[in-house]
């Protein structure tokens, strides 16, 4: 396992472990004002200092880990779903569906992801699911662009004519012949579409229109702390610090996970 | 010239320390070509790139001497390693498609040299470049120093390499491989080019092939290079037609021969040793019919006769022939019965590929024009049940295209196939159900023919799955007696293709063919990106299922001597044209057309003369 890998999993394991346990290892409540603990800096009761309503950031830094990964991993899915089959079907069928569909997708790509995110979420209530679908949708054309490029250099595979001459469905070729061999740049672009999605989520967030308050998102809680910085960077800095130290995890973790999935590289590292 | 003393080299790759070459001692005297031979994984280009000092970084030190002109290349820093790669040795690779800068002119790349070597100007050098392509045999070489390399043929892009290669007027040559992506004719002129350029400069050539036949024409001294070390070594004639090491004898059994049908080929049984940890004895012992009690022992290259070999039992085996395989009793016994009925029957057959689409204007109007290329003609085809048809024909001839719109994996554009009967053309593909399980396709190349992401057991049980052939209970049962045929056994059905040697795969390649239980296969090109011992067990094969279950087989190769040992047919296809059809006896050995017989002359054989020389080169 590359040194890549490990570190990856490492920072990307701990952080998703902590999230899933937060509501039994937060320290304090993470919702509970109390008044007479206002911005108090860092220190052996709260370890990384107070809010405005006297809430402990690090409890509301640990729940509002579930929400920012929810966010990123659902958005993902959403744009997966919906950019794998279309990049599979541009790169096999060329020509006039390639065109089509590929043209749509640039359309997509040259509207500013925060402004479809703002636009689809100010006509309507902000809602969560609402800012996850929106900014699934938003990484659609990238997905699929990954999925067209490996299709297009697999079509011309051998095995592929073979399951044309036993006279194989489409669907068949595209999800059981190609799809399987796509997934190793899949996942590596989709590691990366997580943390852009978290990022992007958290902007919306920051801008009201994603989480709502009480409920504790990294963006939200760093659009919250604005106001205060200057008495109290920390209430801005932990989310910060948080978001910075997951992209890099889920970035490594993509990085390495590229090497292990690819079964060419591994005949060559066998074969050598 | 080049004088190579105890040379091993090691590569540290993830899976441990292989041993790639083990105290290689050769050498190539002035004026003289010498040959290295050896399959895929003997470590023949190893020795280039050490000679050259061009070992990757994951080699390390090799250990031993490349002496050249008396100086030890291995002890050489980088500047000097560069002084002499550029103007001392010249180095010719085997693919001319991507050794090419795509972006620079020819003539830039073949004076380069001369700029960084020879203190040229750009100017200077290109003018010498122009003179170097004619010598090389390039018609109009200034139109040529001032194209892409997109715009030249194979053949013209391995001459401009060789003129490279000769700009800094080096003393030695390295060719790894240097007409394996050629067509046999082209090759023919590349090998005339070089013995033209050897004999005029008095160079020294190091040859580095597979080719048993292109190495009798060239090469003075041949080596023969087996799991890293040498195992025979002496002059040319001697080793390829009285070969006393056994690998040697097998390599020479394997190859068929032009005019010497036999009913199966000769094939070395096994597998390469694992290199990370040679075996202690023999290396070729687990493969070697002749091996003795003394095989177990570490073998010495030493002098026998006229040459060195590198066994014990050297004396012993010297006479001895390599054993011919036996056909198969069961195929034997079970022969299925031949008839004249046509299996398959193609009749006027076109196909044509849009090769660019542009506006063109007609006066004021424009006008979609499509430049369309013909790559097949009007061809009409039958092939009877349990028959051979072997399809040749140099690259661009069109057979695979042909092979394949047979199968409607290309659509015709005109004409009319009929297979088992069935009118096949003009129907959608949804109705071809039936004619999919009659009729199938063994590819080229194994690695791209399996999936990489599913085990060979799933990739064989997908067509009995797929046309219901089996009741599930018993398809696992049916996929083992597949790999039984084909002569694998039943626990690589757990395997993945990376896991297996090429041979392996194109076996498994025939199994998924014969799943559906055809009566008709396009082979296209099934052993050409084989080694010449695995490409007669798999020709072996082929003979056996043939006899055994009936198939007839489109056999397309591009290698005459192949098809003419498997096939009952010939058809000589040449721009998209079948020039010629008959019996493959007739064909070989009176041959009507013109461009079958220079097809034919082409063919470098073990048995035939060498190349003629020119004039001998000043002592």
């Amino acid at each position: 396992m590359s040194l890549q890998l490990k570190a990856g999993l490492l920072i990307t394991g701990t952080i998703v472990i902590l999230g899933l346990l937060a509501p039994w290892i937060a320290p304090h409540p993470w919702d509970t004002i109390s008044m007479r603990t206002r911005f108090l800096a860092p220190n052996a009761t709260y370890w990384l200092g107070t809010d405005e309503f006297g809430r402990d950031v690090l409890s509301r830094l640990l729940m509002g880990t579930r929400l920012s990964l929810a966010m990123g991993v659902s958005a993902t899915l959403v744009s997966l779903a919906i950019g794998v089959p279309i990049g599979l079907a541009a790169g096999y069928f060329r020509g006039r569906i390639d065109e089509i569909l590929m043209r749509a997708a640039d359309v997509l790509m040259a509207v500013p992801p925060i402004m479809l995110g703002l636009l689809v979420l100010a006509v309507t209530p902000p809602a969560l699911w609402k800012t996850a679908l929106a900014v699934g949708f938003v990484y659609v054309p990238p997905i699929a662009r990954v999925a067209r490029a490996v299709t297009l250099s697999l079509a011309n595979e051998e095995f592929i004519q073979a399951a044309k001459a036993r006279a194989e469905s489409t669907p068949y070729i595209l999800f059981r012949e190609i799809l399987p061999n796509a997934w190793p740049p899949l996942i590596v672009e989709a590691s990366l579409r997580v943390t852009y999605a978290i990022l992007l989520g958290s902007a919306l967030s920051f801008l009201g229109l994603g989480a709502q308050p009480p409920s504790s998102d990294w963006g939200l809680m760093i659009s919250e702390a604005r106001s205060f910085i200057d008495r109290a960077p920390w209430i801005a800095l932990a989310p910060g610090f948080a978001m910075c130290a997951l992209v890099i995890g889920i970035n490594l973790l993509g990085d390495g996970a590229r090497e292990r999935l690819d079964p060419r590289l591994k005949a060559r590292i066998g074969k050598a | 010239m080049l004088k190579i003393e105890g040379l091993t080299v090691r590569y540290r790759t993830p899976g441990g320390v292989v041993e790639a070459l083990t105290d290689i001692s050769l050498e190539a005297p002035k004026g003289k070509t010498l040959a290295i031979v050896g399959e895929s994984g003997s470590g023949k280009s190893t020795v280039a790139l050490a000679a050259m000092g061009l070992l990757p970084a994951e080699a390390g030190r090799p250990e031993g001497r490349i002496l050249f002109d008396g100086a030890d290349v291995l002890a050489m820093d980088d500047a000097q390693k560069r002084a002499l790669r550029g103007a001392r040795i010249g180095l010719v690779f085997q693919d001319p498609f991507s050794v090419l800068n795509p972006s620079l002119r020819i003539g830039d790349q073949v004076g380069e040299g001369l700029v960084h070597h020879r203190g040229y100007t750009r100017e200077k050098a290109f003018a010498r470049a122009v003179e170097l392509l004619d010598e090389v045999g390039i018609l109009k070489p200034e139109a040529i120093a001032r194209a892409y390399p997109h715009e030249l043929s194979g053949g013209m892009r391995q001459r401009a390499l060789i003129a490279g290669a000769i700009a800094s007027e080096p003393d030695l040559l390295i060719l790894d491989e240097p007409t394996t992506a050629l067509d046999v004719t082209i090759e023919a002129q590349i090998l005339d080019l070089l013995e033209t350029i050897r004999a005029r400069r008095g160079l020294t050539m190091v040859f580095i092939s597979h080719n048993l036949g292109l190495v009798r024409r060239v090469a003075d001294r041949v080596a023969v290079l087996y799991a890293g070390q040498v195992v025979e070594e002496g002059a040319a004639e001697a080793v390829l037609h009285r070969s006393m090491h056994p690998y040697a004898k097998g390599l020479l059994a394997a190859i068929p021969r032009l005019g010497r049908k036999q009913l199966r080929l000769a094939a070395i049984p096994g597998r390469l040793p694992d290199l990370r940890k040679p075996p202690a004895g023999c290396r070729f012992e687990p493969r070697c019919p002749f091996a003795g009690p003394e095989s177990c022992a570490p073998q010495v290259l030493r002098t026998v006769g006229d040459r060195q070999v590198r066994c014990a039992r050297a004396e012993i085996v010297k006479d001895m022939a390599w054993p011919a395989t036996a056909i198969d009793p069961v195929a034997a016994e079970n022969a299925a019965p031949r008839s004249d009925e046509p299996v398959v029957v193609a009749a006027n057959l076109s196909k044509r590929f849009v090769l660019s689409q542009g506006l063109v204007f007609e006066g004021w109007r424009p006008r979609l024009r499509a430049v369309t290329t013909t790559a097949v003609d009007d061809i009409s085809l039958d092939v009877a049940a349990g028959e051979v048809v072997g399809l040749v024909g140099e690259s661009g001839s069109g057979k695979t295209t042909l092979g394949r719109t047979i199968l409607r994996l290309a659509e015709p554009n005109a004409g009319e196939i009929r297979i088992a009967g069935e009118v096949i053309t003009g129907k959608p593909q949804k109705a071809l159900e039936g004619m999919r399980r009659t009729a199938q396709i063994v590819f080229q190349n194994p690695d791209s023919s399996l999936n990489p992401r599913k085990t060979i057991g799933e990739l064989i049980a997908r067509p009995i799955v797929r046309f219901g052939l089996a009741p599930k209970g018993e398809v696992a049962a049916k996929v083992r007696a597949l790999l039984d045929l084909v002569r694998l056994p039943a626990h690589y059905a757990d395997r993945y293709a990376h896991q297996m040697s090429g041979g392996e795969k194109q076996r498994v390649g025939i199994a998924r063919a014969l799943a559906t239980e055809p009566r008709f296969i396009v082979c296209d090109e099934p052993v050409s990106a084989l080694d010449v011992s695995v490409q007669a067990a798999i020709v072996n094969l082929l003979a056996d299922l043939r006899d055994r279950l009936g198939v007839a087989y489109l056999f397309i190769s591009h290698d005459i001597s192949v098809v003419a040992h498997l096939a009952d047919r010939i058809a000589v296809m040449n721009r998209g044209k079948i020039v010629e059809i008959g019996k493959a006896a007739e064909i070989m050995n009176n041959p009507q057309h013109p461009y079958t017989i220079r097809l034919l002359s082409a063919v470098p054989t073990v048995d035939g003369p060498r190349h003629p020389r020119a004039a001998e080169p000043q002592p």
